[in-house]
């Protein structure tokens, strides 16, 4: 997925006037754009020419909106900061700013939820480009016009524009467009905590595969790390999670809120949550726990109890559970509504007594008329049954004889409590073989 | 239908101690890297001046560059490891674009004068042996090459650990030299020194040399590309200290060798090869040798840590990738940067004609005036709550980082003052 920055942008830009909505595409835009890098420090004037201050950052407010608007300045009057309310503004240019009025309200400026400022959280910090699948550093940020407002309407990632804003004078603040992007194309990690954003960032997001967004939050440290998952829906964020390694997940979940970490280790599959849930101390994992669900928590609770080395350990408690008189065409539409889970291959079919007679693959299913019972399909191959305190070993040797057939962990009473899956033994083994790795390695 | 219910066999517990050897290993590196790599032969030269000249009077010097480079490379993991950001992108962030590329200009520029050094050490070291520096240098460069462009992260910190055990050659030579320990110890506690211009200048060339601005930029990016958590940092901390603590030993080692036998018999040197010669006859062959072993295994692991720094930094400073994992389609401008600054080192060594000394006493001078800036960017990093949320640093902290910023300013205004008055 690695493509050049360059045709990584022509791609963005091609994408969103796809979609016929890239507002850098309108000609009034790309001629009006004010490059922000260039703007601050630079004299803001009343309606008569009289010098008010300089700029020292612009205030944008984030949330339903695509293009964050202006929602005020922060000047240097002499030796103070003030706020001066974005409805002030008449004109800006790449010079100056003047406000419509002679009369201006000075006001302490405060930090207000959902909203960031330009200079001081945004220029030079990190941000996502989603379509590079990389976290970079803004060069620069365009301001415009647009709807009634001034917004930030493009970003610009380029080296170029990052060595001009080095150079003294005007030259600094000259914009250059062709390496704009539009500004829904980026997520921005500026920290606006408590906002709900359905903004262009998440959109663009949701067309990332789940293993991308995991390495570009690996990528990312604290506060950016947070904005990030913020920003995700919550499904694939989960599904993110999945993909992370150990160690930085914890340390992820850390950063988090106990309701968002129960949130999204709620939406993880149960054995991927145990896992994590099994890593963590004590405290953090109750207060996590009690966060959830009474039903879920009490299920993962069950799980993390279990001995990573046993059966029970790695197992998922997701379970297709069919009867032997139920028909092939249950089952199936069983399979289709399940079709996002990692067990959809198949269902588990069980007597009337609640007890394992067989899995039944989906192969199987579609090759049978639908009206058929499951209790018709029942053969070989069977399922190995294991139990939950079943040796990690013995499982595997198990695996390595009957190849191909499932493997289900059933009670003492054999009924199906739970399923091993190919995927969780091989990350089994790596877990194990990598901590063998180091005990050779440290002459052990 | 198969049933497997087997009794259950007990699964043999490996014990915590052992637990937490793997995860001490797991995270070394940083620490003892970025440190040994400061007693690269500029630093030897200047340890071995130290000790020719001062005999073991000004060891103390030593001991409180020894404690700067403990306090701030343990910073520099932490900013790392606590951001995931290096130390130029982080001053760009946080100071602003002319700041962060004013930094890494000045950086570039130093890390290629010392750079140079490196190389002209292993040339001096090759003399030493008989061989010519159109060998050793050329075989140098395709080393450092080799191992950066096609190790992996991990491979590349295995060979750098090797490397790091060259340096035991100066314990043992500094054995060999019986010297005065009474003296080694009163010369580290008591503070005491002429002050003169020689003096104060190797005082700071001392603190520069130990704590380089190039490996404070290193020990924070290589933090973030071994991609450590916040939960190595208690271990991360026993790296850094062992490692700047063997950084002032071996220091102590040079500096006392030189002593026992160079100062006893008032023989006065310039460099470190210099020294290494006029170990011969005062303490053997053996001890020579040990000296400019130690002198080529320092040279290559410092050669190799410059240009990785210097990439690092300008990738940083761009907000490129930069990562030793990543091939060099992925990350061009990380391999360009390590290329060019290592040819054009080698390029500088080589040239018949080029004017060495200016640019080694350029650098110094360069490295030195760095790192006040850097030492402050740092201290403002450090106590930013936005950046370093609960790993801020604390009022004890800041009065430490403060008052060490504070006496490594005093040393360079006192050796621009004398510069100045020539």
């Amino acid at each position: 997925m690695k493509t050049s920055p360059v045709t990584g942008i022509n791609t963005v830009a091609k994408k969103l006037s796809g979609r016929g909505d890239s507002v850098l595409a309108r000609k009034n835009i790309r001629n009006s754009l004010v490059s922000v890098a260039g703007l601050i420090g630079r004299p803001v004037r009343d309606e008569s020419g009289r010098l008010i201050g300089k700029l020292v950052d612009i205030v944008v407010r984030h949330g339903e909106e695509t293009y964050p608007p202006v929602s005020g300045l922060i000047v240097r009057v002499g030796q103070s900061k003030s706020f001066i309310s974005g409805q002030h503004i008449s004109k800006f240019t790449n010079d100056e700013i003047r406000l419509s009025s002679t009369k201006i309200d000075l006001v302490d400026f405060q930090r207000r939820d959902g909203e960031s400022l330009l200079d001081a959280d945004v220029l030079d910090h990190q941000i996502v480009d989603v379509n590079g699948l990389r976290v970079v550093r803004s060069s620069d940020l365009y301001l415009a016009p647009l709807d009634r407002e001034i917004r930030v309407v493009g970003v610009d990632i380029s080296f170029r524009s990052f060595i001009r804003r080095i150079f003294p004078g005007a030259l600094s603040r000259r914009p250059t467009p062709e390496h704009v992007v539009d500004w829904a194309s980026v997520a921005s990690l500026a920290d606006t905590s408590g906002v709900v954003r359905t903004s262009g960032s998440r959109a663009v997001l949701s067309q990332l595969r789940a293993a991308d967004i995991a390495d570009l939050i690996e990528d990312l440290a604290g506060r950016e790390q947070n904005a990030l998952i913020e920003l995700l829906d919550p499904e694939l964020a989960a599904d993110a999670l999945e993909e992370m390694e150990d160690e930085e997940l914890q340390g992820l979940l850390r950063g988090l809120s106990s309701e968002r970490a129960a949130e999204l280790i709620a939406r993880m599959e149960p054995d991927e949550s145990a896992e994590v849930l099994r890593d963590l101390d004590d405290e953090h994992r109750e207060s996590i726990l009690s966060s959830m669900d009474a039903k879920v928590a009490s299920d993962l609770r069950e799980l993390v109890s279990f001995d990573e080395a046993l059966a029970g350990g790695i197992m998922t408690t997701h379970l297709l559970l069919t009867h032997e008189e139920d028909t092939v065409g249950a089952a199936l539409k069983m399979l289709i509504e399940n079709r996002e889970r990692d067990i959809s291959d198949g269902v588990v079919v069980v007597d009337a007594r609640g007890r394992l007679i067989d899995h039944i693959q989906v192969i199987e299913l579609v090759a049978a008329k639908s009206s058929a019972l499951l209790s018709t399909l029942i053969g070989a191959p069977f399922p190995t049954a294991v139990n939950p305190d079943t040796p990690l070993k013995e499982v595997i040797e198990e695996f390595a004889d009957n190849r191909g057939s499932s493997i289900i962990v059933v009670d003492e009473k054999r009924k199906p409590v739970g399923r091993i899956l190919a995927d969780d033994l091989v990350d089994a083994l790596v877990a194990q073989s990598a901590s063998r790795g180091f005990a050779q390695g440290t002459g052990n | 239908m198969a049933e497997t219910v087997k009794k259950k066999t007990p699964v043999q517990p490996i014990s915590p101690k052992k637990i937490r050897i793997a995860a001490l290993l797991a995270v070394m590196g940083p620490g003892i890297i970025a440190g040994l790599s400061d007693d690269d032969p500029a630093g030897i030269t200047t340890y071995s001046v130290l000790g020719a000249n001062y005999g073991y009077q000004m060891l103390w010097v030593l001991v409180a560059s020894t404690i700067a480079l403990i306090l701030f490379q343990d910073l520099g993991a932490r900013i790392g490891v606590v951001t995931r950001q290096g130390l130029i992108g982080l001053v760009r962030q946080k100071y602003g674009a002319r700041s962060g590329t004013l930094s890494a200009t000045a950086l570039i520029v130093a890390n290629i004068g010392t750079m140079t050094a490196e190389f002209a050490g292993i040339a001096a070291a090759g003399q030493l042996f008989g061989v010519s520096r159109y060998v050793t240098v050329p075989i140098a460069v395709f080393l450092v090459s080799f191992l950066v462009l096609r190790g992996s992260f991990k491979r590349v910190e295995k060979v750098f650990f090797i490397l790091s055990g060259v340096f035991l050659a100066y314990v043992i030579a500094g054995f060999m030299s019986h010297p005065n320990w009474g003296e080694a110890v009163r010369g580290m506690v008591i503070p005491s020194m002429p002050f003169n211009r020689d003096a104060i200048y190797i005082a700071t060339a001392t603190l520069g040399t130990t704590l380089a601005p190039w490996g404070l930029a290193f020990i924070q990016s290589y933090a973030v590309d071994k991609r450590l958590t916040r939960d190595d940092l208690k271990l991360l901390r026993v790296d850094v200290w062992t490692g700047s603590l063997l950084t002032g030993v071996i220091g102590f080692f040079v500096v006392v060798t030189c002593a026992a036998t160079l100062h006893k018999n008032n023989i006065s040197i310039t460099d470190a090869s210099n020294a290494a010669a006029a170990l011969e006859p005062l303490a053997g062959k053996l001890a020579k040798e040990l000296f400019a072993i130690g002198l080529i295994g320092a040279a290559l692991l410092a050669a190799s840590i410059l240009p990785l720094s210097t990439a690092y930094s300008v990738s940083d400073l761009t907000g490129r990738p930069a990562a030793l994992d990543d091939g060099p389609r992925e990350a061009p401008l990380f391999y360009a940067t390590f290329g060019a600054i290592t040819l054009l080192s080698a390029a500088l060594i080589l040239i018949p004609g080029a004017p060495l000394i200016t640019i080694l006493v350029v650098t110094q001078v360069l490295n030195a005036c760095l790192l006040l800036p850097l030492l402050g960017y740092m201290y403002g990093i450090a106590k930013d709550k936005r950046l370093m949320g609960e790993y801020a640093a604390t009022p004890t902290m800041k009065v430490i980082y403060g008052v060490i910023i504070s006496l490594v300013a005093i040393c360079i205004a006192c050796m621009l003052w004398f510069t100045i008055r020539g």
